[in-house]
């Protein structure tokens, strides 16, 4: 069985999903692809767009997501984020 | 107010020690801020908070004693010295505040909790009991220590949950500034517990500038 995934690794997963491919993803596929209840997605993504890491296009077709550029420098730098989180105890 | 008593060979190499403890917090603070920018976490934001006032702690009582060890040189005024004590007893306070300020964000950013009027009522209360106790220098010691041993503890579940390196190296850092701050509330009486504690907390942030180093390194 695989370990529990914390939120830094959630977030990755999420990023990483959009950034396959960015900006023509629709929510349903970063839900199904992301591993995630439909009320955790909803909080997930609304917190990523608030903080600014993912931005939301509105089409005539329904709603696609892309990455900003603190979505793709998360995604560069998340195995030092990780390190420094974990040794100084700052997992949520 | 009552000061510690520092050898007078350790005059100056105090001041350094403290400019060192200084740089390390300050870069442990400003990469905590980098790697909330980059995360958006909010307990690397408290981390960065708490190790930016123990830097500025630092760095005061840095100056502080460095222009002690000034003004206790033989070719400097009397003026010069009267001038230096008024400045001490300035520099004494904003040391202690900050430092304080540091290690109740710290203990707070422990908890896992996000609540800021809990944050300040929890920091109100420990200041009031510092500012307000008759004997301030023991009080702040004794205080820091006790706070020391709620985030060494915290540090000890979080090596033992991960069992790694890294989380190992930051609970005997805390475990060393604990010892060290320890050793200080005893230096108010003897000269040699003020050097030990500033050897201990040495030890401490020499193992807190490695563990940083080593995750920039990963990267």
């Amino acid at each position: 069985m695989s370990k529990k995934r914390d939120k830094l690794q959630i977030i990755y997963d999420i990023l990483s999903v959009v950034k396959g491919r960015n900006g023509k993803i629709k929510p349903t596929n970063i839900l199904y692809k992301s591993n995630l209840s439909n009320q955790m997605f909803s909080e997930y993504m609304n917190e990523l767009m608030q903080k600014g890491f993912v931005v939301e296009n509105k089409l005539k077709s329904g709603k696609t997501y892309s990455l900003t550029q603190k979505g793709f420098d998360y995604l560069d730098k998340y195995q030092m984020i990780v390190d420094f989180t974990s040794s100084f105890g700052l997992s949520d | 107010m009552n000061y510690a008593i520092v050898p007078n060979w350790f005059a100056g190499y105090n001041a350094i020690l403290e400019l060192m403890f200084f740089v390390i917090a300050l870069l442990v603070g400003v990469y905590s801020i980098r790697i909330y920018r980059l995360s958006g976490q909010r307990q690397s934001k408290l981390l960065g908070i708490s190790f930016l006032f123990i830097s500025a702690a630092y760095f005061i009582q840095s100056i502080l004693n460095f222009a002690a060890s000034y003004s206790m040189a033989d070719w400097c005024s009397m003026q010069s010295m009267a001038v230096t004590h008024s400045l001490s007893n300035f520099g004494i306070y904003a040391h202690m505040i900050l430092f304080i300020t540091g290690i109740v964000t710290l203990a707070y950013m422990t908890l896992k909790i996000n609540d800021l009027k809990a944050y300040a009522l929890f920091l109100a209360a420990i200041l009031a009991v510092l500012l307000l106790s008759s004997n301030k220098l023991y009080f702040f010691y004794a205080l820091s220590s006790i706070l020391l041993i709620y985030i060494s503890f915290y540090y000890l579940g979080n090596y033992l949950d991960s069992r790694k390196m890294s989380t190992l190296i930051v609970f005997t850092a805390f475990l060393f500034l604990l010892f060290g701050k320890i050793h200080f509330i005893f230096s108010i009486d003897h000269g040699t517990f003020y050097v030990a504690g500033h050897l201990l907390e040495f030890v401490a942030y020499v193992l807190i500038l490695t563990n940083l180093i080593s995750v920039i390194r990963r990267k």
